[in-house]
């Protein structure tokens, strides 16, 4: 293993883990910033997690396995997404491959493994906030993987290496299609993340839930594991964006600067859309997804019309 | 300044009582109706010796006229088939007063919380509908209330409200107590709705004492009503861009909202100015200086009200959740009995301030938008066109200091009377019974109460995760209804 796979395992495994909680963190800052308000620390959902990790757990009944599976599943599913992940377009080569379909296929079953849990207990809440992030579900992934046919194009692969050396190179960014995909992709990011206009990870107004929605019914560790998978999520998002979309200059130092420079960049971004943006009405919400998918099918076509390069 | 004597030669808020026996009940109050006099509440009174007493209140802009019958058989026909606004009044004397209404069939319980679910839920079937339960513990720092939602998906198919959790029986306690003693107990109904409850009590005492608020008197109460107004329009505001989780919005009024508070605080030394009203009297008064220094900060106020309603002009995502949703119509508005800013954003032009001779409103006109869609922007809309008109009324009514005033005799004793305030969220009405100097009963029926009902036909056809936002558009207090 050279020694830049080293250090993007280490990045992989130690930011992935640990300081993923820091990208809620920062958002949160940056908003209350925003809003003109002192705000809590950025290492608040640190002290979150620490607050669960000390408690007692409730667990309603009736229940079964399904929902005390859904943590492990979740997580089990991140921490697998987690060194999927190129890091300045290295990896050490975990055994789990880097297929962009796998990673989609991940973040799908980390979001069945909860909604499944929320028709297990049965919770109002829970059922609902389940329900809208299947509804939602599909246009996401549907999304997601029309971004990653735009993006294979340049690639001729699906392997998220080969994507990502794809679209360090500059010319990359003469195809229209690109800056497509880009646009489709942030609209994936807002959904996957659970952001606003789309939802809203503040809100203690049980009834406009949808990700915070089945988490109602968890109480203690499981509830920290399902946090951190959260900020974890917000990793993933955000690295495969840098990845994807951010020309990154060889060597895997230079690259690896550009991450760092990148991920509070991305916080900043989310941070305004969520500060000048109103939360959508839910049943808009697969029609602005929609729109993203439009996007890349513009993009398709553009490629395709100018033969690709 | 209006006359105070009214062309029938009463007081201001004297009630003419118009007594008719159990029979009679339902044409009477059909009667006034039909004259076209507007319903204000009914309740339900123990008497020491014999049956329950009923009591219901009809007004004209001039007028208040109170119908009374003895319920001998504890039963009477009811008037909610003609006037659903009695809806939750009829209900609630029969949880309280054991009063059956025939006709007003089923008759569920509204008060009574021993009730099974299916007692008190209308039966909603059909396929795939379901019920979503909600409350009465919510996760913000709110009162106790209890939503039942009857959905399929996301749409609401209908809703029962059950709330009343923490009531007090603050009416039957304040019973017996000095008429001076007795506002404490109007007060302590709701925070939010101090003074107005309060001058709606103490007009009532005071009508029914024969006694007219001097010039000063009426402009501090204006003052303290209209400063009430001011944080709860802000306060609701602010709670309008929460319920789409518009930080920016939110943050920004409840800014203001704490300014015209910590205002509050400086001027009656509360920040819900409790205890600044009394029967015959005002505690609060202010030299020239702290006059024009709450004008200042009012025009403070009022500069950055306006600089960022504009900005929310500007916010597509915000309006787009506003227009079009929850629209209620000025026809359901009218025959629910919906009140206050609520009822004029479908474009109803009630506003007691403009029947108020016993304030300081000479020359008021109601806010009332070109475009009263009645939908949730409406009623946000028309809070901000009411905000820019109190501050304007505050603006004026402080360019000379405040006095403490008093009152004088104007008119004989009555028995009976009825003190009627325009509330931020819609008319109060104060029913008060006198015993000597002592109460003999009082009623509190509060625009929330009246409002409560029209919330629940409101949602109906709207989607479940808007219904935090149309409750905000509505704004109601629990507490008044706690009472």
């Amino acid at each position: 293993m050279s020694v830049a796979g080293a250090v993007a395992g280490a990045v992989q495994i130690l930011g992935g883990v640990l300081l993923a909680p820091l990208i809620p963190g920062l958002i949160q800052q940056l908003k209350a910033r925003l809003q003109g308000r002192p705000g809590p620390s950025p290492l608040q959902p640190y002290r979150e997690l620490r607050r669960l990790w000390h408690k007692s757990g409730v667990a309603p009944f009736p229940r079964t396995v399904i929902y005390e599976l859904a943590p492990p599943v979740v997580v089990a599913s991140s921490l697998v997404a987690l060194v999927m992940l190129p890091i300045g377009g290295r990896s050490p080569g975990w055994p789990v491959g880097h297929d962009a379909l796998v990673l989609v296929g991940l973040l799908a079953l980390a979001r069945f493994a909860i909604t499944l849990a929320a028709w297990d207990t049965g919770g109002g809440f829970g059922l609902m906030g389940a329900s809208r992030e299947l509804t939602f579900g599909v246009p996401v992934e549907a999304v997601l993987l029309m971004v990653l046919a735009v993006v294979v194009l340049p690639a001729g692969s699906t392997s998220l290496i080969a994507l990502s050396d794809a679209a360090a190179r500059p010319q990359v960014w003469g195809e229209p299609a690109h800056w497509a995909a880009l646009l489709a992709f942030v609209l994936v990011m807002l959904a996957e993340t659970g952001r606003q206009p789309i939802d809203n990870p503040d809100t203690h107004l049980e009834l406009t839930m949808v990700h915070e929605g089945p988490l109602l019914e968890y109480a203690g560790r499981e509830l920290a594991y399902l946090q951190w998978a959260a900020a974890a999520r917000h990793w993933i998002m955000l690295v495969l964006a840098t990845e994807l979309f951010v020309p990154q200059p060889e060597p895997f130092m230079a690259r690896l600067a550009v991450l760092v420079v990148s991920l509070p960049v991305w916080c900043g971004l989310l941070a305004v859309v969520e500060t000048t943006q109103a939360k959508m009405r839910v049943l808009r919400v697969p029609l602005f997804l929609g729109a993203g998918g439009l996007v890349c099918l513009l993009g398709l076509a553009s490629w395709f019309a100018g033969g690709g390069s | 300044m209006s006359t105070p004597h009214s062309a029938s030669g009463h007081m201001p808020g004297a009630a003419e009582i118009t007594a008719v026996p159990a029979g009679a009940w339902r044409q009477a109050c059909l009667d006034a109706n039909a004259r076209g006099e507007r319903f204000g509440g009914l309740f339900a009174r123990r008497s020491a010796s014999g049956p329950a007493q009923l009591r219901a209140v009809f007004s004209t802009p001039g007028s208040e006229r109170l119908i009374t019958c003895d319920a001998t058989e504890r039963t009477v026909e009811t008037i909610v088939d003609t006037i659903p606004a009695a809806g939750w009044d009829e209900r609630e004397a029969h949880d309280l007063h054991g009063i059956n209404f025939t006709g007003h069939e089923p008759l569920r319980p509204l008060l009574d919380h021993h009730a099974p679910l299916a007692a008190w839920t209308v039966p909603t079937v059909g396929d795939d509908v379901h019920q979503v339960a909600v409350g009465p513990i919510h996760a913000g720092v709110i009162e106790s209330g209890h939503f039942r939602f009857h959905v399929v998906g996301e749409l609401i198919l209908h809703l029962d409200v059950r709330l009343f959790y923490k009531r007090r029986g603050l009416e039957t306690a304040a019973t017996g107590r000095s008429l001076g003693e007795g506002i404490a107990y109007a007060q302590r109904a709701c925070a939010a709705c101090a003074v107005t409850n309060t001058v709606a009590y103490a007009q009532a005492c005071e009508a029914a004492l024969g006694l007219e608020p001097d010039d000063h008197l009426r402009r501090a109460r204006t003052v303290l009503l209209e400063l009430e107004r001011v944080y709860n329009h802000l306060n609701d505001i602010s709670a309008i861009c929460a319920g789409v989780g518009f930080a920016a919005g939110v943050m920004a009024y409840a800014a203001l909202k704490e300014r015209a508070q910590r205002l509050n605080e400086r001027l009656a030394w509360h920040r819900f100015l409790f205890d600044t009203v009394a029967v015959g009297r005002s505690a609060i008064s202010l030299d020239s200086r702290e006059a024009a220094d709450a004008r200042r900060e009012l025009a403070a106020i009022r500069r950055e009200h306006e600089a960022v309603w504009r900005q929310l002009g500007f916010v597509t995502s915000l309006q787009q959740r506003l227009e079009g949703v929850a629209a209620l119509s000025a026809a359901d508005a009218e025959r629910f009995g919906a009140v206050g800013p609520a009822a004029r954003a479908s474009g109803l032009p009630h506003d007691h301030r403009l029947h108020s001779p016993r304030l300081h409103y000479g020359g008021f006109t109601a806010a009332v938008s070109d475009v009263a869609s009645g939908d949730v922007a409406a009623r946000t809309n028309q809070r901000a066109l009411e905000l820019r008109q109190s501050l304007e009324l505050l603006d004026e009514l402080l360019t000379r200091p405040l006095e403490h005033g008093t009152v004088r005799r104007r008119g004989g004793e009555t028995r009976t009377a009825v003190g009627r305030v325009e509330s931020p969220r819609g008319v109060t009405v104060c029913v008060i019974e006198r015993e000597g100097d002592r109460l003999g009963a009082l009623h509190l029926r509060t625009g929330s109460y009246a409002n409560w009902p029209v919330l629940a036909h409101t949602v109906v056809g709207e989607l479940m995760p808007d219904f935090p936002l149309i409750n905000k558009s509505f704004e109601l207090c629990y507490a008044c209804t706690d009472r």
